[in-house]
């Protein structure tokens, strides 16, 4: 489904990705984990896009097209989402309406009819039934005033609503206390089935005591400096990055 | 006295004088209004034609209309039809229709007021001191010239007083239509005085539109909100394209009374409102919220002097300017917290959005304090869209163009939403935003 090949990829001219090679198939869930500044995040905004990001040499593919040649618009259209560290707030908008023209951008490139706001709103409560939120998501402005747990929930509700083939999410679990964790990794795992893949970026191994990653890798200094399988979460979390990054 | 304020005045405040001349012998004023007429043109003559370093216009160039040879409007047609139509629902049976600045019986409709409310003319009110006195007052402590202009030359006006204890339930709106002139330019200089007795309350909407091109729409309202009283005051300037629209709002607030003033700016080619307030005694509120948004060549500014005279007064002001093309706009804002104003309550807020490289916002937040225990905050910001919140939404799948029209109205819409008076939002939700997206 993604194939990334020795990706080189920075901000405003610093290397920060010195050479990422990953693949990526349905059905899977990668977590990536590192250190601050090993470049995890910057993974994330070059997957989805962001124009003050560049890359410098790799490639990127995506269901057998080069995803770095569309833009962030059409990489959302194609099925990828991206879940933000910091979602943005956006005031004047309402949540339900924001997350009906997206889902309408999405229906209209696939030549389908809109929505009219009813016939939406059978979606989204059902989508919020299945993850557990409150009417309080459809009556409020996009993101403003939500809490930090509130905002990565609401990221949580908008994968659910675009059906994504490819979820990335970009350190969902920070800053959420144990509660909010659990209702954000379960709705995850519910979102979760063989035909889609899910990328988590995370600091902590905790995430991955509640979303089971197929892989793990570990990131530091740019690039993927250990690959394993869910049991290297464990050994990060009691052994700390120290033991990979001075052997390495 | 004429003879000595034109030996002293140039010839843009000449015309005016000769203008006025022509005013009195055509519409021959009662000896107590013709009084005030005059004292108002001495006024005028006093404070003349701001330069343009003149602290009240540092950001407006009035120098085509002060020298635009303005005359007077007289008889004015206007069919029933035009005056429907932009009648509020609520207000079929609440509304004064005043056709260049003058009453018109014919195309109002005051019978959902009741007897709580009193509505007459200017002309006819003075009669009583209390009312002749404040108009005097404002007239010889007038600052602005173009509102002494509107002094100078009013002739019936509106008098609207709400009786003690009433709160009226149907919403009152003034239409002000202005049919423009056909042979050059044409002023008209609409009144209003609002009187709410204690505990009263009113609804009261001004919507300024023109039927016809070159028109000057010069108009002052002066509002009394007596004690635990609450006047709603929504403006919409809607005027033509050509026209200049500006206004004056004098707010003399009493204990525990509140004033909630909203104003939603279309704009034109050159739209001023100034807006001062006294809070004169404990427990007063003002909220005075304003969204323009300007395409071409408008222009709008906005100048404002609150004056917290006394304790415990609160006042908030949002402002939102959205700008395109080679549009301007300007906010001169100044809160006075005078000595003994302790425990004020003050904010200020300006905030432009600019959409083109060549459109212009000054902004001149100001606050003058002399007491030591206030809570006084301002704020301005001029920007274009935040890229964080673009990209967010480019994320989800819109395109760039969407995005950016999404955030634009969301930006005016902030403001427009908390108007109280659905058919206005909803009216604005289809002019103002509608404007950004052509655009």
């Amino acid at each position: 489904m993604l194939e990334i090949k020795d990706l080189h990829a920075g901000f405003e001219g610093t290397e920060i990705l010195k050479g990422i090679s990953l693949s990526i198939n349905k059905g899977e869930t990668h977590a990536i984990m590192g250190p601050n500044g090993s470049g995890k995040s910057t993974l994330a905004k070059i997957l989805s896009g962001h124009p003050s990001y560049e890359v410098f040499s790799g490639e990127v593919i995506y269901e057998g097209k080069n995803l770095l040649d569309l833009s962030a618009e059409d990489r959302s259209l194609a099925g990828v989402f991206m879940g933000f560290q910091y979602p943005v707030e956006i005031p004047g908008v309402n949540n339900a309406e924001f997350l009906r023209m997206a889902y309408n951008a999405r229906l209209v490139n696939e030549g389908k009819d809109e929505l009219d706001p009813l016939d939406f709103d059978d979606i989204l409560q059902e989508k919020m039934d299945l993850l557990g939120m409150e009417n309080k998501y459809k009556e409020r402005n996009c993101n403003d005033g939500f809490s930090g747990g509130e905002k990565k929930k609401n990221e949580i509700l908008q994968m659910a609503i675009l059906k994504p083939a490819l979820s990335v999410l970009d350190e969902t679990d920070s800053g959420l206390d144990i509660d909010a964790l659990r209702v954000v990794a379960n709705g995850v795992n519910k979102l979760n089935n063989e035909n889609n893949a899910l990328i988590l970026i995370t600091h902590y191994q905790r995430l991955l005591d509640y979303i089971k990653p197929d892989f793990v890798h570990v990131l530091s200094h740019g690039k993927i400096i250990k690959s394993g399988g869910k049991e290297l979460a464990h050994e990060l979390e009691a052994q700390g990055y120290d033991w990979l990054t001075t052997t390495n | 006295m004429s003879s000595t304020i034109a030996e002293s005045s140039n010839g843009a405040e000449s015309a005016v004088l000769d203008l006025h001349k022509k005013f009195i012998e055509t519409n021959q004023p009662s000896p107590d209004f013709l009084a005030l007429n005059r004292k108002a043109l001495g006024q005028f003559a006093k404070l003349k034609f701001p330069h343009r370093k003149h602290e009240m216009y540092t950001f407006v160039n009035t120098k085509g209309l002060a020298s635009a040879p303005f005359s007077l409007k007289k008889e004015s047609s206007i069919q029933r039809e035009f005056v429907e139509q932009h009648v509020y629902a609520g207000c079929e049976r609440s509304h004064l229709t005043l056709v260049d600045g003058v009453l018109r019986p014919e195309l109002s409709d005051a019978t959902a007021l009741g007897t709580a409310v009193m509505v007459g003319s200017l002309a006819e009110a003075i009669k009583d001191k209390s009312v002749k006195s404040l108009l005097q007052e404002s007239i010889e402590s007038e600052n602005d010239v173009f509102a002494s202009i509107n002094s100078a030359f009013m002739t019936q006006g509106i008098m609207i007083r709400v009786g003690r204890d009433n709160q009226i339930e149907a919403p009152l709106q003034i239409l002000n239509v202005s049919t423009g002139g056909e042979s050059g330019p044409v002023m008209t200089v609409p009144r209003v005085y609002v009187h709410l007795e204690p505990l009263s309350e009113l609804k009261l909407i001004v919507k300024y539109v023109g039927e016809g091109d070159n028109y000057f729409v010069n108009s002052v309202q002066d509002m009394v909100v007596e004690e635990n009283a609450t006047l709603t005051h929504i403006q919409v300037q809607a005027d033509s394209i050509d026209a200049w629209h500006f206004s004056k709002n004098r707010v003399r607030l009493k204990r525990d009374s509140r004033y909630l003033g909203y104003q939603a700016t279309n704009g034109a080619r050159l739209v001023r409102h100034h807006n001062e307030g006294w809070l004169s005694e404990p427990g007063a509120e003002l909220v005075l919220n304003g969204v323009s948004v300007l395409v071409d060549d408008e222009q709008s500014h906005q100048f404002i002097r609150v004056h917290h005279e006394v304790e415990n007064c609160t006042s908030h002001q949002c402002f939102k300017n959205i700008i395109n093309h080679r549009a301007r706009a300007s906010f001169d804002g100044t809160v006075v917290v005078n000595k003994g104003a302790q425990l004020t309550s003050s904010d200020q807020l300006i905030n432009n959005l600019m959409l083109s490289d060549e459109g212009h916002a000054d902004c001149k937040p100001n606050l003058m304090i002399f007491a030591d225990d206030v809570k006084c905050a301002h704020g301005a910001t001029v920007g274009q869209l935040d890229e964080g919140q673009l990209f967010y939404l480019r994320t989800r799948g819109l395109s760039e163009d969407v995005a950016k029209e999404i955030l634009t109205q969301s930006f005016a819409r902030s403001i427009i939403q908390e108007i109280p008076f659905a058919p206005v939002v909803e009216e604005l939700n289809q002019t103002l935003l509608k404007k950004l997206e052509a655009n």
